[in-house]
């Protein structure tokens, strides 16, 4: 399918915050566990919308690969969006969003758009992080926040097509460099500037069968 | 049937229940039904495939029936079937996300061992699949890197087959090494650590023998060209125009290396054998160590064509890898041979397993120098695996490259003779080059030498026929190094070529652009816990046996590079140094580390004396930029926290790009103040600041002296928040502070020497706690043009807390019982303020040795005002006060805060200057004649009403009260008991001084005492070493060695 961008994500945090049950839940959005099951993926891609522009998004999960530095290091770097999420049921999980931060400070390009989320807003009966200290933490550090629910989908959509949006005025602004793929941000085929009015259908055929 | 079954079974129970053996069977005969993929049912084999996913995770953790439904109709086969169809990228992709949400979210082992115990898996690795589209390549990758992360001792079996030697999870996956897609190699990556870390030795055997030569030969090289892409980026971008790329190649670069390390750190031995040698043999050695030497190389030999990267680059890239490669054996024997090897190990082929025998004495046939693997990964891997699997018959090696074959070759002649005969015979002819070429340049004696290392390196070919056995430690290892530890000292460095040439890349007179990166990778070296320490004993630490009698004090450390050093320090202390503020306190950093051993310092008395006449210069150029505007003491003192607070991180200096390009003067291309040359006359003040304080820090470290002058403030003698204080007798002002937010709360302020303090009465009488306390010098009054009875203050942070955005600590409308209360307060903060502001500048005064005037031979106060008037009238008249005398007359701590326009250097002179000119001779007699006499230095205008008012006002304790800060007359001696009792020891000395000065009127001679004075207290400053004035003394030292 083409694209006018494809933005990469990486999605990070403490281990059973439900990261690759947003994930999945994001790009497939089937799995809506009415059931009680818990279900999740590390690796997915969804076209979304945004001011009229096809964007496709890329979620790489993480998880799993911190025991090796040069991996951590190099997620960071390759992405042009972050969701670091915590666990409104889990006190520590909240407590380590710091650490965290810092890594993904010191490792990513200065302009990754970070999104603070809080997940498993669905359990508000055993929630131990209030909504305003995520709120709080996100502001003073410069984040957007939001509270989602995997379980529910509640916030699911929003949290990553805000995040999009972000990136997507960011490049706006000229503020990241689109030519640099290293940015984790990758522009389309129609998108070369040599042949702009190309039509896509052409492309598409060749990469993708039976998208339609 | 299956259909009608399930159809009935949900009718009969639930209308729709996805979560159950029955839908799984409904699936299942879907799938059956349409096996083969056409455009119409491409949506429902999508859908039934997802189900599948859904179901067969619902089934693992709640109905173990439901797998074992899966496992009995082999419905694995249909995922293969269908991907075998061109199905196009919209069935496979989800067939392969099926298949990581199944990898990913079984929690069941036997489930997982059924998943993986037909071949199926290892088909659907091996399938070819379309990896131009974006989309496939990156599921089909993360379904791998899903995989691996199963990996473990159990389930290895599945995966890596001993009998057949195929292991298709990682040899697919390494095929995908270099892939352009930054987040495919991260997988690859990621694979390869995870399965590494199986234990598993039949595994890693296949993996060592079968795989780790090509792999560990292409990723060598692929390395090597991204360095040699960041040296074109460096060498093209002079003018700083593409940092973003620049910025991700070095950033690679260590991924890379990091890469590396994490392999390494897993301890698989023989696996590490074999990527230290294709790392040192295939890059580290041919490429970093090469291009440090490379300009003497080519000219000796211009036909070489062998790829090198510019030094500054080469000096980068190898202090990374010091920094974050800690494999002992590589570090060391890349070590040695930067330290210890010369050039012949690029020369011939004889040589070359030189480098074979650095490594541990482990033999090794691969073939040094850059070059390109000779095929693809794919196809090396292809000719291994079968080679393999045919069977171990001899030819196997023939169809192995050199670069391909497994380190541990049983045909190391074959290789041999490949490599060199064509090689050989070119490299020869330069290598005879370089040999003349050396012997026409060297003395008598360095051929001597020359022998000498000939003979010593004649006993390196014997260990290459025992390399078996030799498992020596690194240190004992065949280098040049000989046991009697110095000795490398004694060499002559032409024989080190390499050392050699980072020792030269020390050289600042152009500008530092090289020298930072020489001073990295020594100080890299000198951390690097796998480099052993004997190596660098006596090089870049100071020698372990100093007991040893023979070993003179001379050899206690490495003199050349001690002096090279000094050298740059002695430079940056230039006004007009081109070296960077980063160099200078790497410089410095280094410099310790050498010399210096549990506290001691072993620096001779030459290099000392160069050091502190190096600290003069930096004073005195710092003396220039001394100067009355408040920004200097805020300056001064930023400039110490910041020192203090953010020592240099040499790791995280070398991960910034920024450094890579020529050291550049102009903030606008967004490069910190630390890294680039200063830009413009504040800028030069704070460099000037920093390399004083910086040289003053390593002169009291040298001295083994502690720190007695700075920080200004004395933390320990100020007041803090909650301490309870006798307020008996000091000047207590009634107020009602009220903030922003409206809230009002009756305090009494009270303004100590540096402090303001608010307090609140406690029970007991005369005493108060301290609610709020701030520095004078932090305050900001201003009146109320509506109220006469207010105060708006403004307290600011002080900045030593570190704090980059400046809250202020308090800001507040003061409300006073009445207008002439309210006039007093005001009077007391702004002169409080201007003398905590002045005292400081006195004591920054003498810590550059500028004379500070100590008004101690009039006191009286009629005497004073009478000046003060004198001078005021002077100032009001618009005459400036023009400096035409020398210029250390100039810094009179009278003529501080507040005067700054009075002040002048004849230099910059003031508009007021130009036009007065007449004026300027008589108004610079005045001020001559003035000078001669210290009674009118001491009053201020600002001081005289103030003074009226105080003079009713007794005198005060001891106590607290004694720095109640409207001290009266007599003005000079309540000033100086007040420092006395608040300075650190060391300014005590000051009162002796200033008495002699005071015996002494006039300037000239108020200054020769006091020089005096520090010249006979160097003589006896190595026995007292207590003796204090930390700074100022040691400066008659360096006059008089």
């Amino acid at each position: 399918m083409s694209y006018a961008y494809l933005f990469k994500y990486i999605i990070i945090g403490d281990t059973g915050v439900g990261k690759s049950c947003l994930l999945l839940q994001f790009t497939d959005k089937r799995f809506q566990p009415v059931h009680d099951l818990t279900i999740g993926v590390e690796f997915g891609a969804r076209m979304i919308t945004i001011d009229g522009k096809q964007i496709k998004l890329q979620i790489w999960d993480t998880a799993g690969q911190e025991a090796f530095r040069s991996i951590t290091r190099s997620y960071y770097r390759g992405a042009a969006g972050a969701l670091l999420v915590y666990d409104i049921t889990r006190r520590e999980t909240f407590n380590h969003l710091t650490t965290w931060l810092e890594d993904a400070r010191q490792h990513s390009n200065s302009n990754m758009v970070i999104m603070l989320i809080g997940n498993k807003s669905d359990l508000e009966s055993r929630r131990e992080v209030k909504k305003e200290e995520g709120e709080a933490f996100a502001h003073e550090h410069g984040l957007i926040f939001m509270e989602t629910s995997a379980k529910t989908a509640a916030n699911v959509e929003e949290a990553f097509i805000n995040t999009a949006k972000e990136i997507y005025e960011k490049i706006q602004e000229g503020v990241f460099d689109i030519n640099n793929e290293a940015n984790g941000i990758k522009v389309g085929p129609q998108h070369s500037p040599t042949n702009p009015s190309l039509s896509p259908n052409g492309q598409d055929r060749g990469q993708g069968g039976g998208c339609c | 049937m299956f259909r009608s079954r399930s159809w009935f079974g949900v009718g009969l129970w639930k209308p729709k229940n996805p979560h159950s053996l029955d839908h799984l069977k409904y699936l299942y005969n879907v799938l059956s039904k349409n096996q083969t993929v056409s455009e119409s049912n491409r949506g429902l084999l999508v859908e039934t495939l997802r189900s599948i996913a859904e179901i067969l995770i619902w089934g693992d953790q709640n109905d173990s029936s439901v797998f074992d439904f899966f496992l009995e109709k082999n419905m694995l086969s249909f995922f293969l079937k269908i991907m075998k169809q061109k199905c196009g990228s919209y069935v496979c992709v989800q067939l392969l996300q099926t298949l990581n949400i199944l990898f990913e979210n079984i929690r069941n082992e036997t489930s997982l061992y059924y998943l993986l115990s037909n071949n199926h898996v290892n088909s659907i690795i091996v399938h070819k699949f379309d990896f131009s589209d974006e989309e496939v390549m990156a599921y089909y990758i993360s379904f791998l890197k899903t995989l691996s992360l199963k990996l473990n001792g159990h389930t290895i079996h599945f995966f890596y087959n001993e009998h057949t030697n195929d292991f298709p999870l990682y040899t697919e996956a390494i095929k995908f090494f270099n892939h352009s897609e930054s987040m495919v190699r991260i997988a690859v990556r990621t694979l390869t650590l995870n399965v590494y870390r199986v234990e598993d030795r039949s595994m890693l055997r296949f993996i060592r023998d079968r795989t780790a030569a090509p792999y560990f030969s292409n990723l060598v090289w692929f390395i090597g060209n991204h360095v040699l892409e960041l040296d074109a980026c460096v060498r093209n971008d002079a003018d700083h125009q593409s940092k973003n790329r620049l910025a991700d190649l070095v950033a690679e670069h260590l991924d890379h290396l990091h890469y590396l390390n994490d392999i390494l750190c897993l301890g698989i031995a023989d696996l590490n054998q074999v990527l230290t040698d294709h790392l040192l043999n295939k890059l580290l050695v041919p490429l970093y160590v090469f291009s440090l030497d490379r300009q003497k190389t080519r000219s000796s030999s211009p036909k070489n064509s062998q790829p090198y990267v510019s030094s500054v680059v080469s000096l980068f890239l190898l202090s990374q890898v010091f920094l974050i490669l800690t494999h002992a054996p590589l570090v060391d024997t890349l070590a040695k041979i930067i330290l210890h090897a010369d050039r012949l190990i690029f020369s011939n082929s004889s040589t070359q397993d030189k480098i074979v025998l650095l490594q541990q004495g482990k033999a090794s046939v691969i073939q040094p120098g850059f070059l390109p693997p000779t095929e693809s990964l794919e196809i090396s891997l292809e000719i291994s695996l079968d080679v393999s699997s045919r069977s171990m018959s001899a030819d196997s090696a023939e169809l192995a490259s050199p670069c391909t074959s497994e380190p541990r070759s049983r045909q190391p002649s074959l290789d041999d003779g490949t490599g060199t005969t064509d090689k050989g015979s070119e490299e020869k002819v330069d290598h005879d080059k370089d040999n003349t070429e050396a012997n026409l340049n060297i003395t008598d004696e360095e051929k001597h030498l020359l022998k000498v290392l000939e003979c010593q390196s004649g006993p390196l070919a014997c260990p290459s026929s025992t390399c078996g056995d030799s498992n020596a430690a690194p240190s004992e290892g065949p280098l040049l190094l000989s046991p009697e530890g110095p000795v490398p000292l004694a060499q002559p460095l032409s024989n080190q070529p390499f050392i050699e040439s980072v020792y030269n890349a020390l050289n600042c007179q152009e500008n530092d652009y090289a020298a930072l990166f020489a001073l990295c990778l020594l100080y890299a070296l000198g951390k690097n816990k796998g480099v052993s320490g004997a190596l660098l004993h006596g090089v870049l630490y100071p020698c372990q046996r100093p007991d040893t009698p023979c070993t003179p004090l001379l050899n206690r450390y490495n003199l050349s590079l001690v002096e090279k050093i000094v050298a740059i320090i002695t430079l940056s202390c230039q006004p007009s140094a081109k070296v960077r503020l980063v160099t200078l306190e790497l410089t410095i950093r280094l410099l310790t580390q050498i010399v210096m051993n549990a506290n001691v310092s072993f620096l001779q008395d030459g290099h000392l004396a160069a050091i502190e006449g190096a600290k003069e210069e930096s004073s005195s150029v710092l003396r220039n930029f001394y100067k009355s505007e408040e920004i200097f003491l805020d300056m001064f003192e930023d400039e110490y926290h910041q020192m203090k607070k953010k020592p240099l991180n040499v790791e995280w200096l070398t991960m910034d790009s920024n450094v890579l390009l020529p050291p550049t003067g102009t903030p606008l291309t967004g490069i910190e103040f630390g890294k680039r040359l200063p830009c413009g006359e504040v800028e030069r003040a704070r460099r000037a600041i920093r390399v004083f304080l910086m040289v003053r820090d390593l002169s009291l470290v040298l001295g083994m002296e502690s720190e007695r002058a700075l920080p200004l403030t004395d933390s320990s003698t100020c007041v803090q928040v909650d301490h309870v204080l006798n307020l008996n007798n000091s000047d207590l002002i009634g107020c009602n502070v009220v903030l922003k937010d409206g809230s009002r709360m009756h305090r009494f302020l009270v303004i100590d020497v540096i402090q303001l303090i608010l307090v609140e009465p406690t029970r007991r009488l005369g005493y108060g706690v301290a609610k709020l306390v701030g520095f004078l010098q932090d305050i900001e009054v201003t009146g109320d043009k509506d109220d006469s009875r207010c105060l708006h203050i403004t307290i600011h942070q002080p900045l030593s807390s570190g704090i980059s955005k400046r809250v202020p600590l308090l800001s507040a409308k003061f409300i006073f019982d009445d207008h002439i209360r309210c006039m007093a307060a005001r009077q007391r903060l702004t002169k409080g303020r201007a003398k905590a502001r002045q005292k400081k500048m006195v004591q920054i005064a003498r810590l550059l040795d500028i004379p500070v005037p100590q008004s101690t031979a009039s006191s009286s106060a009629a005497f004073n005002l009478h000046a003060a008037r004198r001078q005021e009238s002077a100032l009001r008249g618009g005459i400036r006060i023009a400096g035409g005398r020398e210029q250390r007359q100039v810094y009179n701590a009278q003529k501080l805060p507040g005067h700054a326009a009075a002040l002048r250097r004849e230099n910059t002179p003031s508009p007021s200057n130009a036009s007065k000119s007449p004026d300027r001779t008589r108004v610079r007699d005045s001020s001559r004649s003035r000078e001669a006499s210290p009674k009118p230095m001491r009053p201020r205008s600002e001081e005289i009403p103030l003074e009226d008012i105080a003079k009713v006002k007794d005198q005060g304790s001891v106590s607290f009260k004694d720095n109640s800060p409207l001290l009266p007359v007599p003005m000079t001696s309540s000033i100086l008991t007040s420092n006395t009792s608040t300075l650190s020891p060391s300014h005590v000395s000051l009162q002796s001084s200033a008495m002699s000065e005071s015996a002494g009127p006039s300037t000239p001679s108020s200054h020769s005492p006091a020089k005096v004075s520090e010249e006979t207290s160097f003589t006896s400053r190595a026995s007292s070493q207590n003796s204090n004035s930390g700074g100022q003394r040691r400066r008659g030292q360096v006059e008089t060695v």
